[in-house]
């Protein structure tokens, strides 16, 4: 089989490049928004600011309330005059929430926002341009495959605040229980899909009908995670210049195939799909599964001594390669919205997010892995499980530029609809040929194609 | 002479009333108003709204551009949207009468001299009280078919397990078994109110004249029980028509869309943030629940109107 590998240096030489370009190609083919404010950088430096601002985001963790809170009290000390409201809202019903904000000249002054979905907002021109606060330099800061998916037509419409991504948590004593020796213990030696094949045959082996090997994080809006696979097997959604769907392809029938299979082969539950109420961290928690494929910001809640995995020890490990590796690019950016009456303090306020102590202070409390530069070149000092943040961290290189410039177009909103309801049928039974093609009709309408 | 105050507000009274009528019709009008602004700003207003909505092309951020008939001719040839209507066509089928027919009989047995009949009665009315969204929670925690508690029992008594979310049929089962408990207790009080209206003269009457238990229910308790019946069936048609909370908060309306109602379609298709937020053709989809909903009410109003005519032997 072959691989490659892909090393953290290596993905951010290619990414500046390709993901750059690519984005920049689809903007040509997209109505986007007008650009305002003036040449990037022009306002980097600051002037003092004041006045009071709204940060609306969603309370994904009590670590992630702790470290918005703490950057607020450290905003406000450092800047008198300036009063950070936080207003936090669930996550069901948050984009709804900002969307009639916006609609009603009413939306808070900066807003979180997840990559999957930045692109709508981009594309409908009613973001906060930064170009003009941020310096060449600070802008290289950050990795570049996060800082490429807020920029739109070479302007700056957010920052990338924190990323995460997909690996494997797992069992130790269904593992040993199923004859499972070593475990990849470094991305280079992640299992490939035939070895990963085997690995889930020998735990089907070794439970009962009742329980299953492992459960996938694709349930409702994660269902664009199947594409991991689809990059894994050498394939992508969207052709080299995002401007038609790549799909069907040799690389995504393989791709279809080899999940399916999870179901034919009772190596996940058969309400592990996209339209279900049960997610792979409860098929973890609840031990119906010795193995899940979860986000990393789902660490704290596997650890949690009182509510947490109950089953002994547990451990974690890499996603599995195929033609290459390649996980999914989760996280947020933080973005302002254009009709704010104080875009200065928006932009400093921003620019405080993401400097390197503020970014390491919260990605430590949430449990999250960084975007910038610096930050990603070292390990953080993460409070729970260090040693499985590790492996997320290392996991998280695997997200390609291809990946990245996918993710981010305009019109991934719908595309993600298109996977959520075109898998779900797949999964159940559908013929892999006609999925593809559905997902391929649905790409084609999303993007004007 | 002196002239009593109250008999001089009477004259007065006597001489305007038209303007007394015009105080009373104002004051009528002032107590009225704000129900009126409330009824048109909240309803009226979004209903006529919506209408509008359905013509366009609308999105969450407020783009539009007007699609005419474009929506409608989507809807009618959308195999999601026939699919949506056949279930709940299912949904209304299965619940409605079985619903009303096991609210009967608790109703009958819990109007009898049974011990503890008003905790078994409080029992039963409790999941109404309960909101849907909590109740679908709960069945989706029930009809966990890894964990939950239904497939134990049905295996503690040596049944096989049943595939509650993965199978499109018994996915619809679930729900339908869900939406029975929840809403039998409504059943319930309806007839019990109905039942307690009912002559026990009459019954009387029906014993003496050798009438089995049977036949006095079936002719006598039965017929007396008709608006009781006919209420419950015009809301219960409405309420299944609508049905939403329990159906996104056990299944999601899958999997695939088996499961999936006309109105969980609706909410899919305009407000689910992970949905392709087309509010036009949410806003079409809702027009047409509302055509069948208004059907439904047209149906009852004529059908109160000539049984009441019956009664009145007009």
């Amino acid at each position: 089989m072959k691989t490659s590998t892909i090393t953290r240096r290596g993905l951010l030489a290619g990414t500046v490049g390709a993901a750059a370009t690519a984005v920049l190609a689809a903007c040509a083919s997209t109505p986007g928004p007008v650009a305002a404010g003036g040449p990037a950088g022009s306002r980097a430096t600051g002037t003092k600011v004041t006045g009071t601002l709204t940060f609306a985001y969603w309370g994904g963790s009590s670590g992630e309330t702790a470290g918005f809170a703490e950057i607020k009290r450290r905003f406000e000390e450092r800047n008198p005059g300036t009063e950070i409201i936080l207003k936090v809202l669930p996550y069901t019903g948050f984009f709804s929430s900002i969307d009639r904000g916006i609609v009603s000249n009413t939306a808070p002054d900066l807003f979180r926002v997840d990559y999957t979905s930045i692109g709508k907002y981009i594309s409908h021109g009613v973001l906060l341009d930064v170009t003009p606060y941020f310096s060449r330099a600070e802008t290289e800061a950050f990795l570049p495959a996060f800082w490429n998916s807020v920029t739109y037509d070479d302007r700056a419409w957010g920052v990338p605040h924190q990323t995460d991504t997909t690996a494997i948590v797992y069992s130790k004593k269904a593992f040993e229980t199923a004859g499972i020796g070593a475990v990849p213990d470094r991305l280079e030696d992640a299992w490939s899909w035939e070895e990963f094949s085997t690995v889930a045959a020998k735990l089907r082996a070794s439970l009962p009908a009742s329980k299953y090997p492992f459960a996938y994080d694709w349930t409702a809006a994660g269902a664009y995670r199947w594409s991991s696979f689809l990059y894994q097997a050498g394939g992508s959604l969207l052709s080299a210049d995002l401007k038609r769907p790549a799909l069907p392809s040799s690389a995504a029938a393989k791709a279809l195939d080899f999940t399916k299979s999870f179901f034919t082969k009772k190596w996940v539950p058969a309400n592990n799909t996209i339209k279900t109420t049960v997610y792979s961290d409860n098929f973890f928690l609840n031990q119906t599964a010795p193995m899940s494929f979860i986000g990393d910001f789902l660490v704290p809640e596997i650890a949690d001594k009182a509510n947490g995995y109950q089953g002994g020890e547990w451990s974690t490990t890499f996603m599995p390669r195929d033609e290459t590796a390649a996980s999914d690019l989760g996280g947020n950016a933080i973005v302002g919205w254009k009709g704010t009456k104080n875009p200065d303090l928006a932009a400093a306020f921003m620019k405080f997010l993401v400097s390197e102590d503020s970014m390491k202070r919260f990605c430590e409390s949430a449990t999250e892995l960084p975007t910038l530069r610096t930050l990603a070149a070292e390990m953080l000092d993460y409070p729970t499980r260090p040693d499985s943040l590790a492996v997320f961290t290392k996991q998280a290189t695997t997200i390609t530029d291809v990946v990245v410039k996918e993710t981010t177009v305009p019109a991934f909103a719908s595309i993600s609809t298109t996977l959520q309801d075109e898998l779900e049928l797949g999964l159940h039974g559908g013929s892999s040929e006609s999925t593809l093609r559905a997902i391929a009709s649905g790409i084609r309408e999303a993007i004007g194609a | 002479m002196t002239v009593h105050p109250l008999r001089l507000r009477g004259a007065r009274d006597a001489r305007q009333p038209l303007r007394v009528r015009a105080n009373t019709t104002l004051a009528a009008s002032g107590f009225i108003l704000p129900n009126l602004v409330m009824l048109g700003l909240f309803t009226l207003f979004p209903l006529v709204y919506a209408f509008v909505i359905s013509f366009q092309n609308l999105d969450s951020l407020g783009w539009i551009t007007w699609a005419g008939f474009g929506n409608y001719v989507t809807m009618v040839t959308d195999p999601v949207f026939w699919q949506s209507m056949a279930n709940t066509g299912v949904f209304t089928l299965c619940t409605v009468p079985v619903g009303m027919a096991l609210g009967l009989a608790i109703a009958v047995l819990l109007n009898g001299v049974l011990p503890g009949r008003t905790l078994f009665r409080s029992i039963i009315f409790l999941p109404l009280v309960v909101s849907g969204v909590a109740t679908g929670v709960l069945g989706a925690w029930m009809f966990d078919q890894n964990n939950g508690f239904i497939d134990k029992m049905l295996q503690a008594i040596g049944l096989p397990a049943v595939d509650w979310q993965s199978n499109g049929a018994w996915a619809l089962t679930s729900i339908i078994l869900v939406t029975l408990w929840q809403r039998v207790g409504f059943d319930m009080l309806i007839y019990l109110a109905g039942l307690q209206g009912v002559d026990a003269g009459v019954q009387e009457a029906a014993r003496v004249d050798g009438a089995s238990g049977w036949q006095s229910f079936r002719y006598i308790t039965l017929p007396l029980l008709g608006p009781s019946t006919f209420f419950l069936l015009i809301m219960n048609l409405i309420y299944s028509f609508q049905v939403f909370d329990t159906v996104w908060a056990m299944t999601r309306g899958g999997p695939g869309y088996s499961t999936t109602t006309i109105v969980s379609y609706a909410y899919r298709l305009a407000f689910d943030e992970s949905g392709p937020s087309l509010l036009g053709y949410g806003a079409a989809v809702g027009v047409a629940i509302y055509l069948i909903t208004l059907a439904i009410t047209a149906v009852q109003w004529r059908l109160n109107i000539r049984r009441e005519h019956a009664e009145q032997g007009v």
